[in-house]
């Protein structure tokens, strides 16, 4: 799940070496936060979240795999 | 080992391609045969080693004419370099999915970025499948032609989705980053075992029932949203319609094809 989300994000930023995917240990639900750099949120969040909610659909095919559910969150940096 | 049944291997960029070249071959009608997809063909590491889809045509009646003569093989070869030229010259396993022309440079580069891409983003979505990928013409011919890349594997069904939700969102990411790598947006379309076909058929048959009704109640007819391809294919289908005409209303991604009624003169 985790290098799903790390691999569409570095393939869509300017800069990849800003991209990081952290994920929550846990249950069946896991959570992952997604960080980029500031110029690249847009990138990866997309118009109205399109990138973004297009990223949460194939990461629900690959937790489901597992047998999980998985939820993604892109965090605006500091 | 003698077979007692004629069987006939085909290579082509693709497993309906090589279906049809079979029958060709044999000069035989799709019934006379069974088809069995030894391969379905897959992309290579850097275009290197890809290998095209082979499948073995087996003839079910025997007295039908036999034009080949009888190739008794094990099916089971792993090793897909193996396959015996059947009185034609195999392609060159590096070659492209692209039977007739010639593939510029260029052009081979977008086939092998977009088949990486999706075999990379399925592969990471712990997805079984092969992937390889060709250009189609456009309907019309002032566009640009299009690549398909076409999935095919067990049980893809997970890679459909709900009104083909997932395999939108595998499409549309696929093309953000082979836009990106290529530096040029590209139109891709991304098919997993004929999905898009049937899908089309669907709503060419949903665009004419609903016309008709909007016909026979007078009533506009709203349809269910839809992605923009798909509204396409109903505006397309119902273009030369005499008594109605569509347009779509609403945003994405709730935006809907309606049918109305046109004014009577």
């Amino acid at each position: 799940m985790k290098e799903l989300i790390d691999y569409i994000a570095r393939s869509l930023v300017e800069d990849p070496t800003q991209v990081q995917v952290k994920q929550d240990r846990g249950g069946s639900k896991v959570r992952l936060e997604l960080w980029v750099a500031k110029e690249d949120m847009g990138r990866v969040i997309g118009k109205g979240g399109r990138v973004a909610n297009a990223m949460r659909v194939l990461l629900r095919v690959a937790a489901a795999r597992e047998g999980k559910q998985a939820s993604l969150d892109v965090i605006e940096p500091r | 080992m003698s077979q007692e049944r004629t069987n006939l291997e085909v290579i082509a960029p693709t497993v309906e391609e090589a279906v049809t070249k079979g029958l060709n071959q044999l000069g035989l009608p799709a019934e006379a045969v069974e088809v069995v997809v030894l391969d379905a063909g897959s992309r290579g590491l850097f275009g290197l080693g890809s290998r095209q889809a082979r499948v073995k045509l087996t003839i079910k009646d025997m007295s039908a004419p036999v034009v080949q003569e009888p190739v008794s093989r094990p099916v089971e070869t792993p090793q897909p370099a193996a396959v015996e030229p059947v009185r034609e010259k195999t392609p060159t396993p590096a070659a492209p999915a692209q039977s007739a022309q010639e593939l510029s440079a260029d052009d081979e580069r977008t086939l092998r970025v977009a088949s990486e891409t999706v075999s990379e983003l399925l592969e990471k979505m712990k997805v079984k499948a092969s992937v390889s990928a060709r250009f189609i013409e456009p309907e019309n011919a002032n566009e640009e032609p299009q690549v398909l890349v076409d999935v095919q594997g067990d049980d893809l069904s997970i890679l459909i989705g709900r009104r083909s939700e997932t395999l939108n969102a595998l499409q549309y990411i696929s093309s953000l980053i082979v836009g990106k790598e290529l530096e040029h947006w590209i139109p891709l379309v991304i098919d997993v075992q004929g999905y898009r076909a049937r899908r089309d058929r669907q709503l060419r048959q949903l665009a004419r029932r609903m016309a008709e009704q909007a016909v026979h109640t007078g009533k506009r007819q709203i349809l269910e949203p839809m992605t923009a391809s798909e509204r396409r294919i109903i505006h397309l289908e119902l273009r030369d319609h005499a008594q109605v005409f569509t347009e779509s209303t609403g945003e994405e991604p709730n935006r809907k094809v309606t049918i109305t009624l046109k004014k009577q003169q």
